[in-house]
């Protein structure tokens, strides 16, 4: 802000701050696209690739992900171990049995949209992935924004109340000889 | 004689009684039936009130037509598909659980089209979002019924989803995704919804 004194206008510019993003019922790639960003610092305009001006980012309920469409069942993660027959292929479903925190799923999708040079190593360190709601006290103090969801959590029928049910007209009327509803 | 009225008219207040959408027997409240309406009245020839007038020896039961606030017409009531009547063509998704949850049963499955009254191809959209709400889990009380002490084999894992497009265990995973030209996507959402009304500038990516 331009009311600022020239110190804390240079503090707020280049300082490191610590962004929050809940998981909850998120698709893993919308999660890591908008960390990634983050991470390289690419959403402030003084960005530079050599300047190290990349935040810190904080993950939280990276158990309750969701996948659109058969993800789980059609996405595979590879990985090869260097040895011969060492080539090993997991889907999603099966990572999920292993892990069913979730946090190999994220840590991969930000990992890979992370730019390939050496950087990105220290960029994952600024990730920090949690499972669910818990954080400890000292990443707590430090939060200082927390993102929008990318995508909107449709609600369940149980949801919804009983007058907002009632109110929802009735778009056909059954004969009346007619059971079994 | 005053009781057998009584009973009499009893018998006559049940016979003219119209039953509920819900199909509930509307509460009796001692000789005068007057019926609990709720918002969703069906549209029928008009609930009678039966009022009962007695003049010394002469006991007259009337019923008189009780004036019902109209149900909400439809905007197009001139089509035959309800979908169309109400102008939603194009504009339901999966998520719209109160409009699929009125074609569907108690057990989740859908209801004939002989019965709702749905021109084909939105019975065919209906069944595809209600399918999807179902893999998504937007209709947790409408699941099919186990018989009693049904122990499963093995307990399914409980994956979140949304826009699912194939069922859980028809799709097989792809090993090889090939190049970036020629890579193999996976499916999101339906092709059936793609005429859907967009409000935003972005498309609809049935290919992730």
């Amino acid at each position: 802000m331009s009311s600022f004194s020239r110190s804390a206008q240079q503090w707020a510019t280049f300082a490191r701050s610590w962004f929050l993003i809940d998981a909850k019922m998120q698709p893993p790639g919308k999660i890591a696209t908008m960390c990634s960003v983050r991470l390289q610092g690419k959403h402030k305009p003084i960005y530079h690739a050599l300047s190290d001006c990349g935040d810190h980012v904080v993950v939280i309920n990276t158990k309750h992900i969701a996948f659109s469409g058969n993800k789980w069942e059609q996405k595979v993660y590879s990985s090869h171990t260097g040895y011969p027959g060492g080539f090993k292929q997991v889907t999603a479903a099966q990572l999920h049995l292993k892990d069913p925190k979730h946090l190999t799923i994220v840590k991969l999708a930000v990992y890979g949209m992370l730019p390939k040079n050496l950087h990105r190593r220290t960029m994952m360190q600024r990730l920090h992935i949690f499972p669910d709601d818990e954080l400890p006290d000292d990443i707590r103090a430090n939060l200082t924004e927390e993102l929008p969801q990318p995508r909107e959590i449709p609600r369940k029928l149980s949801e919804y109340t009983q007058e907002e049910i009632d109110a929802f007209p009735r778009l056909w009327t059954p004969p009346e000889d007619y059971k079994m509803k | 004689m005053a009781t057998r009225s009584m009973l009499r008219s009893v018998w006559t207040s049940f016979a003219g009684l119209k039953l509920g959408p819900t199909g509930t027997n509307v509460k009796l409240q001692q000789r005068i039936n007057t019926p609990q309406l709720s918002a969703l009245t069906i549209q029928s020839r008009g609930i009678r009130q039966v009022v009962e007038k007695q003049e010394g020896k002469t006991t007259t039961v009337k019923g008189q037509i009780l004036d019902i606030p109209a149900a909400p017409q439809p905007p197009n009531p001139a089509a035959k598909c309800p979908i169309y009547k109400w102008n939603l063509q194009n504009k339901y998704n999966y998520t719209d659980v109160l409009l699929l949850s009125q074609f569907i049963r108690s057990d989740g499955g859908m209801l004939p089209r002989r019965i709702t009254g749905l021109c084909p191809e939105e019975h065919r959209k209906i069944v595809i979002c209600v399918q999807m709400a179902h893999r998504a889990g937007l209709l947790p009380d409408h699941k099919p019924k186990l018989p009693e002490g049904h122990v499963s084999k093995k307990p399914k894992p409980q994956l979140n989803r949304y826009l699912t497009r194939w069922s859980i265990d028809s799709v097989k995973p792809i090993y090889k995704t090939g190049l970036k030209w020629c890579k193999k996507r996976m499916a999101v959402g339906h092709p059936a919804l793609k005429n859907n009304v967009r409000y935003g500038v972005k498309p609809l990516y049935l290919k992730h």
